[in-house]
């Protein structure tokens, strides 16, 4: 039986986030990949060295990056013999691969590991529509001149068009925020409350910004320095004039403002052992503590898209005989202003927490002075699967901030009904 | 040596139109003394990532090690369209070229570019004439190349032939591309070098070739881009373009590292004798 030993976040590194068709529009996923990767390994003086594993994925990727992380790696300065593989986990991704690489450190399978995401909205894949690509594959299959010709005769005009991939669930049709839009009226959460989550939101990113908290955490790209998205004199008029954009008559309640936007980033993070850090003269900021994933069931509307994070808090809380109450500081992924706020709403309901989570008490409320203060994906913007590292980096320095033994909640909801969530706590 | 400052970057096109014009009465041996110099010359992002992407580099902040040649090519041709110029400058060809990079180049910085012309040499197939590209931020000399062209006609038999490339290495293939017969046309639109010889069979054959040829400066930035991130910081590259590359054809990477000093070269697919491009670098 192997035994387990800490696994200590040591740093991380991202690109500013940009917005779809923004200044990162010429920027395929591997070339922000490899620009947050070498930013990490610039910064932390990893260059040739091998790193025990990088995992990564993207949300939306090309069929021809089968090998996204790996490339990005040949592409970096780590050592060329430094492994590394993709996952895709939806929006969950980047948290999933810091769990995954997390556990082989604790496991002693590992030494050092980076995790990451990376999605572009704006260098997607383009599809074509699927009678098209089926007659194409027939076309190519075709050996004979008659069935070339035969093939060939199949295509119309009609045929021709393209598919740009849309956040839209396969199962149901509906996009994300429609579903949102669902789950958010269940709750009652109010336009009012959303557009001060979002405003907080900008108003922290800004301030942290302007006390150069992000200096050690973020690489510059094509020329963009900031979060392109952050607008740190939004006010609550501007978000209130802003139309709505998801859900009908008074349940319209969620607009552009208090929505992430597409977007375009990158995001790693470096993780390894207490012996790896201290012999490359590397301090911790934060161990990792533990992780849980949960799925909930939304295809009847029994329950919201994005509620799993809900399911998966709880269950972690148990095992490590926490309460909700018991942390410092909760990043809590505001896919929408509204996920955040019914999430919230949800643990303090006493008949959900009793019915669908098998509680006795209600979760409780969080003081919300100690939620995403640093602002979180509705003013940064939200590359699917570069958000994981994102928070998992800002989080560990937050902590470290405050001290040895103050402990940190993540909270990632993604699509398919998902959720992936973590406990770091200080080093 | 005089040095005439340009407002800006001149337009690529009507000095080839001019230079081509002008071709057939230019004579002499005298390379006039002069500089041109253009200040604040910013990296159009859009651009630079086109030629990242077709030369093979991530699409990134720092500008490839051949990419301040694309960005003085302008003023090379303005200094070449000059009526005093001695040498015509359609059909010449780019034998050789080095180039050191002293500090990382950050696409956000204006830089300031010189172009000199130097001697004129005899050489076996005509005359070689040397170019001296510096590029400066503020007044830190960050990169320098030297270039030097073939002007094809009367040759000096016993002329001397200069540092040989050294012999490519016998190893393993480290690479297989497919160059297709529109890459000249491709890098003419990312780079403004529309020479005719890259363009079309046609216009190659006008000039002499038997068919049109990648640009050199291609198959250079392309070899430097496979082999990794040396040559985006501080390092020294040295190319010799020993045989053109017809297009469309195969070409194999073939590369030997000693330490910090890389020896790579590009040879014909089909026939392995044949060495297209021979590079160098150290970092």
């Amino acid at each position: 039986m192997p035994t387990t030993r800490r696994a200590a976040v040591l740093g991380g590194n991202r690109i500013p986030f940009a917005r779809q068709f923004g200044p990162y529009a010429e920027a395929s996923n591997q070339d922000m990949l490899t620009a947050a990767l070498e930013g990490l390994v610039a910064r932390h003086g990893l260059a040739g060295e091998r790193v025990g594993e990088v995992v990564a994925g993207a949300v939306i990727k090309h069929s021809r990056d089968f090998n996204l992380t790996r490339e990005a790696v040949l592409g970096s300065s780590l050592a060329a013999d430094t492994p590394a593989y993709d996952i895709q986990q939806a929006c969950g991704t980047g948290l999933e691969a810091t769990i995954l690489v997390a556990n082989k450190i604790a496991l002693g399978q590992a030494e050092s590991a980076i995790a990451g995401g990376v999605d572009s909205a704006s260098d997607a894949p383009i599809v074509v529509p699927e009678r098209l690509r089926r007659k194409l594959l027939r076309l190519n299959r075709a050996k004979t001149p008659a069935e070339r010709a035969k093939a060939a005769a199949a295509l119309r005009p009609t045929d021709l068009g393209i598919q740009v991939p849309a956040a839209t669930e396969p199962r149901t049709g509906m996009s994300m925020g429609e579903h949102m839009a669902i789950t958010a009226a269940r709750w009652g959460v109010t336009r009012e409350a959303q557009d001060e989550l979002a405003l907080a939101s900008h108003q922290k990113l800004a301030a942290a910004y302007e006390r150069g908290f992000f200096d050690d955490l973020l690489t510059p790209y094509l020329g963009q320095t900031r979060d392109q998205n952050l607008r740190p004199d939004t006010t609550l008029e501007k978000l209130g004039s802003l139309r709505t954009a998801f859900g009908t008559g008074p349940d319209a309640t969620m607009t552009a403002g208090n929505s992430t936007p597409l977007s375009d980033g990158a995001s790693t993070v470096l993780l390894g052992s207490e012996e790896w850090a201290a012999a490359h003269g590397l301090k911790p900021l934060a161990f990792f503590v533990d992780g849980e994933t949960a799925a909930v069931d939304y295809l009847g509307g029994e329950e919201g898209l994005l509620m799993a994070p809900a399911y998966a808090v709880p269950r972690m809380l148990a095992r490590q005989g926490l309460s909700l109450q018991d942390f410092d500081l909760y990043e809590i992924h505001e896919a929408f202003a509204a996920t955040v706020l019914s999430t919230m709403a949800a643990w303090e309901d006493e008949e959900f927490c009793r019915e669908r989570l098998g509680l006795d008490a209600p979760l409780g409320g969080i003081d919300r002075a100690k939620l995403n203060v640093t602002g979180s994906s509705l003013a940064a913007g939200h590359p699917f699967a570069a958000t994981g590292g994102r928070i998992v980096a800002t989080l560990a320095k937050l902590l470290h901030e405050k001290g040895s033994g103050a402990r940190g909640l993540i909270s990632i909801c993604a699509a398919g009904g998902q959720g992936v969530v973590a406990i770091l706590e200080a080093a | 040596m005089a040095v005439e400052t340009l407002s800006s970057v001149p337009a690529t096109a009507p000095l080839l139109a001019r230079a081509a014009l002008t071709a057939r009465g230019r004579r002499g041996s005298e390379v006039p003394e002069r500089t041109l110099r253009v200040e604040d010359v910013r990296v159009d992002r859009a651009r630079l990532a086109a030629y990242q992407r077709l030369t093979g580099y991530d699409v990134s902040d720092l500008l490839p090690q051949p990419y301040p040649w694309v960005l003085a090519f302008p003023v090379q041709t303005a200094l070449m369209a000059r009526p005093d110029f001695p040498v015509p400058l359609p059909g010449m060809v780019h034998l050789e070229n080095r180039v050191t990079t002293h500090r990382a180049l950050d696409a956000a910085q204006p830089l300031t570019l010189e172009v000199t012309a130097g001697a004129l040499q005899p050489h076996r197939r005509g005359r070689t004439l040397d170019v001296r590209l510096e590029a400066r931020v503020d007044d830190e000399l960050v990169w320098e190349c030297d270039s030097v062209y073939l002007s094809r006609g009367r040759g000096t038999e016993d002329a001397s032939r200069g540092e040989a490339p050294p012999a490519l290495p016998e190893g393993p293939v480290a690479g297989v591309w497919r160059l297709p017969e529109g890459l000249g046309r491709e890098y003419a639109g990312v780079s403004g070098d529309v020479n005719p010889i890259h363009l079309h069979p046609l216009a190659a054959r006008a000039m002499g070739f038997p068919r049109h040829i990648a640009h050199g400066m291609w198959t250079y930035a392309r070899t430097l881009a496979a082999l990794g991130r040396g040559s985006l910081g501080p390092s020294s590259s040295r190319v010799w373009f020993t045989k053109p590359v017809f297009l469309p054809s195969t070409v194999e990477l073939v590369v030997q590292r000693s330490g910090r000093h890389v020896l790579a070269g590009l040879r014909s697919r089909k026939d392995p004798s044949t060495t297209h491009v021979v590079v160098t670098l150290d970092d």
